[in-house]
């Protein structure tokens, strides 16, 4: 097996070879930056939106508890191909990337919607009450009460969530997004030995994901909470 | 665009059979996973300083790369080593080696929870050695660990879906299946995914019970 590898080495880092592996890394990058950041901004906002108190918006609070909880409890797989086979249906003409993108956009908004929600909820309810009494508006309260507050606890928790995304994006292969899991399926296919190709693979992904988890890590400590709230 | 749900509903056993299959799958691969996080946990806060680099390492690499890709090297690379395995082993042992680095990590921090003015307390109060786990340490890990620990097995639960790639017929595999039949795409992937729903729905209502009601968990119902 070893000495089967060890012969398929130079072929395998041919420079071809090593562009693919690096355009299927680029695309496994950017469908998860795209992903974290459209999800954070959506994110947020839906949390915002699920906090207001105002009745009026009762209808808009309803969709958006009812988007977070159900896009939480589907699989990325069951969404993948709910998003897919809805634009296949409408016959809108998109590329394997835009429903890939899509996709993942839904299920991280979903996810950081809740991850903000419970941390703007850690804010004492006092400080929104000081807030209301000083005649803040609910914009004023979230900007100057509670997220200077809150964005300690919100930081650790939406950066574990991005390291545990950037893994669900292999799932997009399913799908035929050539990203880092399909060019491993493709290079399997062109006969290396399946050891090497999803050896590189996993070392890709390490590569992408422990940067990030390092400093999900380091920002936890940093901004350990203070237990006086 | 015209709905057609009866197909589906026609087949809603053979799905529901899946979902079975998906629930063993999560609790099996949880059970296993459980086991060696805890072993993994205890090395680290205890064990030789090689061992505990050693599960350190386990846990950073299972935790940073892909599940889906752990399972193609087990299923696709273990072969060429003369290891055949059927796509449900590939499965649930990827699963149970992925669940294992998390559980670690997750027991780690609930073990590190324990405060030694605690300790101190209950040397105070002449408690035993297995006084003191019994009623000092255990209550207090698992209240710290309830929370964290169900919300892996809902994530694992919904990891599972992953086995349809391999062609494990479970929920998903199923609603492939399906799928290939009757091409009542939409119809199927929507039912699928309310199966989904309402299973994690159900392990999150009932474990939220369990840990309010008897580990005194600070929980909430959603």
């Amino acid at each position: 097996m070893f000495a089967q590898m060890l012969n398929e080495l130079p072929s395998f880092f041919s420079y071809y070879n090593l562009l693919f592996f690096a355009k299927a890394l680029g695309t496994t990058f950017a469908l998860s930056a795209i992903g974290c950041i459209v999800g954070f901004t959506l994110g947020f906002a839906l949390a915002a939106i699920r906090l207001t108190t105002h009745p009026a918006l009762t209808p808009l609070r309803v969709a958006v508890t009812l988007f977070t909880e159900l896009f939480r409890r589907i699989p990325f797989l069951v969404t993948l191909m709910l998003v897919f086979f809805v634009f296949q249906a409408m016959n809108a003409d998109l590329g394997m990337f835009t429903v890939a993108l899509i996709s993942v956009c839904v299920i991280a908004t979903a996810f950081i919607a809740e991850i903000v929600r419970s941390g703007l909820e850690s804010v004492h309810h006092n400080q929104w009450d000081a807030a209301a009494t000083l005649n803040f508006s609910y914009w004023q309260t979230l900007r100057l009460v509670v997220v200077p507050q809150a964005w300690k606890i919100i930081l650790p928790p939406v950066f574990g969530f991005f390291v545990l995304f950037i893994k669900d994006t292999a799932l997009a292969s399913q799908i035929g997004v050539v990203e880092l899991a399909f060019a491993g399926k493709t290079m399997n296919n062109k006969g290396f030995s399946a050891a090497l190709v999803y050896g590189t693979v996993l070392m890709l992904y390490f590569a992408l994901s422990y940067p990030l988890a390092r400093f999900g890590k380091y920002l936890e400590t940093r901004l350990a909470p203070t237990r006086n709230r | 665009m015209q709905f057609d749900f009866s197909p589906v509903l026609e087949r809603l056993p053979y799905l529901a059979a899946g979902a079975w299959l998906s629930l063993q799958i999560a609790f099996l691969a949880f059970s296993l996973g459980m086991v060696i996080g805890l072993a993994g946990a205890s090395v680290r806060a205890y064990g030789p300083r090689w061992a505990r680099a050693l599960v350190g390492a386990y846990v950073v690499f299972f935790t940073n790369t892909p599940q889906l890709i752990q399972i193609f090297f087990i299923f696709f690379a273990l072969p060429d080593a003369g290891i055949l395995l059927s796509p449900y082993q590939a499965v649930l042992i990827g699963m149970t080696l992925n669940a294992g680095a998390y559980l670690a990590e997750i027991q780690r921090a609930g073990f590190e929870s324990v405060r030694r003015p605690e300790l101190e307390a209950a040397e105070t109060l002449g408690f035993s050695r297995l006084q003191t786990i019994r009623y000092v340490i255990l209550p207090h890990i698992i209240r710290v660990l309830f929370p964290p620990l169900s919300n892996q097995y809902i994530l694992m639960t919904l990891g599972t879906s992953m086995a349809a790639v391999f062609g494990v017929e479970e929920l998903t595999g199923r609603a492939y299946n399906i799928n290939a039949e009757t091409f009542r795409s939409i119809e199927v992937f929507s039912v699928a995914a309310v199966f989904y729903i309402v299973i994690t729905l159900i392990a999150t209502l009932s474990l939220a019970f369990i840990g309010k009601r008897f580990f005194r968990a600070k929980m909430r119902w959603f």
